[in-house]
């Protein structure tokens, strides 16, 4: 993303925030269909800020600052910011975890002047989104302390090892902060521990917001509505540059497989993940992973094993991530005339309406915006450059 | 959480009317794959239980829609609904048009790719592409269906062909988008056991049968891959296999229990070195065994 020390950094939210004032301008009774376009385009550019093989933050562990002040209460999101907050954060986690099946994440949430953490960081994302539900009956009480909440997400990201990519997203309601100290202290301490802060921001600007995110390599948006806030959520989905003190290493790891032994009776074991849970009742189970180090039992990946502190996963685990390593090539816009009848990968026939083609840049085939946006979204796979051998090669060797 | 489990959806109330099962079935008819370079006329044998079968789904409800790829070295074709008009087929022998224009759509098209095959080389069949493909087309015509319909959608790959490690990034990025988009893969071997289109049925919630039997295919098909996978579950079918997701090395991938993986690009190697082979990311030297300890527990 080229925002790390770009000065135009806010390029792509001020690409959305034009088109607004374009759909007023194009008011032909098309609106629809307009804004649908519109937000595809604000997608394409997000993608062409993207450059493949620079180097990212893999293993992330992302603390979620969450502001449950007096300021959530307010009903300018529906029905209140708050609940929009949790149900975007219930999206948020799913693709968070989706997309980056080996990291972890915990969630702080700021009221009353104090920070209380919810979760540690972890892996597991059920139990992270049971507890993001929970807080629909926090009180929410008083002015939030952002100093408080960065400090008590900083005394556990600085435990990190040194390859671990430490993030804060903070979202944020309220405009003010109220903190025992200098606020200026903790933000230097956070760009020491090269801890990236971003920042959404529910009502308006906030200078302390902004001078936070730069000066930590974060990003800081404020939202115009609740689409908007979903789609700003969501980009810290895909995992943030390497900050520059993050260190390399090689990571031991288990990946354990699943012992069957066809015909004979296997016995019920104890799991080590619901060997203390205490709503789901002990599970005996048959089957499972074994730790290959120290032969505990999981009922499922990824995990660290809680008994050698081994990382136990599954190939496909990794692979999930490979593809923000190894994008699909950007395709180049172009206007159409006829350079194919039909769109390669859905077949879908060019017309009139279809102004705009897009080429792949190694296999040459034309797509429609449409698939443009999907194999970039969600395939990561060219299918033009997937189906021949002669360009199948070019695209996995950077 | 479990990336390996599947999304655990309701199943869709398949009696509803409105629902619509589309079936893509992925022809691998390269003629470089080891099957037919034995013996070229499988293919026909190949062509036509497939044809019979995807008629069979059409039969089964009215609304039920179809698609067959071809799927080469070199390329991957829609040959049917084949690129341009549908052809005018009148009633012959009294078989219903709709079944005479999948049989001649598909084996017109499917002649005109085999004719620009030329070399007679032993080329690996791009199937993971083929699957983007229709990913891509299934993604189609989930966006212009009528809103409030609902379109079942499966991908059925019948391949005589083996499976490599190159296309490995490929295979993920379909099966995990396929899992993300309710698309089940099927896939039916013909030839060799193909261990990583195995792990994208199990990824997908799809089966994976190598045919016994070339001769019976057609039984096999209608078996095993007709009925709907909301069905399934009440039918006897093949049981399920284990999957082996044990992680390959990259060095000499060999399937490894411990591995050692790079921070920066999450190669998996089987041993410590100092550079990672992938990315060439120099690493540090693993730190003396005290001080490690204390910072793993917090990993
Ligand atoms: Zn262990
Ligand atoms: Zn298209
Ligand atoms: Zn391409
Ligand atoms: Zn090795
Ligand atoms: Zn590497």
């Amino acid at each position: 993303m080229g925002d790390e020390e770009d000065p135009k950094e806010y390029r792509w939210e001020t690409g959305y925030e034009k088109t607004w004032e374009a759909i007023k301008e194009d008011d032909e009774g098309f609106l629809e269909a307009s804004v649908a376009d519109i937000v595809q385009r604000a997608k394409r550019k997000r993608h062409a800020l993207k450059q493949g093989s620079q180097k990212l933050g893999m293993m992330r562990h992302l603390f979620i600052l969450l502001d449950c002040s007096e300021s959530m209460s307010s009903q300018d999101l529906k029905p209140t910011r708050l609940m929009c907050t949790l149900k975007l954060l219930e999206i948020f986690l799913d693709e968070f975890f989706d997309q980056n099946p080996i990291s972890q994440l915990g969630v702080i949430i700021m009221h009353n002047k104090r920070a209380e953490k919810i979760s540690d960081l972890a892996g597991n994302c059920r139990k992270h989104i049971k507890l993001i539900n929970n807080l629909n009956r926090t009180s929410l009480v008083g002015e939030p302390s952002l100093q408080n909440g960065l400090e008590m997400a900083l005394s556990s990201l600085k435990l990190l090892p040194s390859h671990a990519s430490r993030e804060i997203l903070v979202i944020m309601g309220s405009l003010t902060t109220c903190d025992p100290g200098d606020i200026l202290n903790t933000i230097d301490n956070m760009k020491i521990e090269g801890v990236r802060c971003s920042i959404i921001g529910l009502a308006a600007e906030v200078h302390v917001c902004r001078l936070l995110a730069n000066q930590t390599n974060g990003v800081y948006n404020v939202i115009l509505d609740d689409s908007h806030f979903k789609d700003l959520l969501l980009q810290h989905v895909d995992p943030p540059p390497a900050a520059k003190c993050l260190e390399s290493s090689l990571i031991k790891m288990g990946f354990p497989h699943q012992i069957n032994i066809e015909g004979s009776e296997e016995p019920l074991t104890m799991c080590m993940c619901h060997v203390d849970s205490v709503d789901d009742g002990s599970k005996l189970t048959t089957g499972g992973y074994y730790c290959p180090q120290c032969f505990s039992k999981y009922c499922e990946l990824p995990v660290e094993c809680r008994a050698c502190g081994l990382t136990l996963v599954s190939a496909p685990h990794l692979a999930r991530s490979y593809h923000h390593l190894f994008p699909a090539a950007n395709y180049v816009e172009m206007t159409f005339s006829n350079q194919a009848s039909i769109c390669f990968a859905c077949q879908k026939t060019f017309s009139e309406a279809d102004k705009q083609v897009y080429q792949c840049p190694n296999c040459k085939k034309v797509f429609c915006l449409d698939c443009d946006i999907f194999i970039h979204d969600a395939l990561h796979t060219c299918p033009g450059c997937a189906t021949n051998l002669s360009t199948f090669q070019i695209t996995h060797s950077n | 959480m479990n990336n390996i489990e599947l999304p655990s959806e309701t199943q869709p109330d398949i009696t509803s009317t409105d629902e619509t099962s589309l079936l893509v079935v992925i022809l691998d008819s390269n003629p470089g794959q080891k099957m037919l370079r034995d013996n070229p006329h499988i293919l026909t044998h190949c062509v036509d239980s497939v044809i019979a079968f995807a008629n069979s789904h059409l039969m089964q409800k009215a609304q039920n829609k179809l698609a067959i790829m071809a799927c080469h070295s070199k390329t991957s074709q829609f040959i049917f609904p084949g690129p341009g008009r549908p052809l005018d087929v009148r009633q012959i022998d009294g078989q219903y048009e709709a079944f005479t224009n999948v049989e001649k759509t598909t084996k017109q098209n499917l002649a005109k790719i085999l004719s620009s095959e030329t070399s007679s080389a032993i080329t690996e069949s791009l199937l993971a592409g083929a699957i983007a493909m229709a990913l891509c087309y299934i993604a189609r015509l989930n966006r212009i269906k009528p809103p409030g319909a609902k379109l079942n959608s499966r991908i059925l790959v019948v391949t005589g062909s083996g499976c490599s490690a190159s296309q490995y990034m490929n295979y993920m990025n379909v099966f995990f988008t396929a899992q993300k988009q309710n698309v089940v893969i099927d896939v039916c071997a013909l030839d060799q056991h193909l261990s990583l289109l195995q792990q994208g049925c199990d990824i997908t919630n799809g089966l994976y049968l190598k045919v016994p039997q070339l001769q019976g295919l057609l039984q096999y098909l209608l078996w095993v891959f007709l009925p709907e996978p909301p069905i399934r579950e009440k039918l006897v079918l093949p049981p399920p296999v284990k999957v082996d997701y044990r992680a390959a090395c990259f060095c000499h991938r060999e399937l490894i229990d411990i591995g050692y993986v790079c921070s920066v690009c999450l190669s998996i190697f089987c041993k410590f070195s100092p550079i990672c082979t992938t990315c060439h990311t120099v690493f540090k030297m693993p730190a003396p065994l005290a001080g490690k300890t204390k910072k793993k527990k917090k990993i």
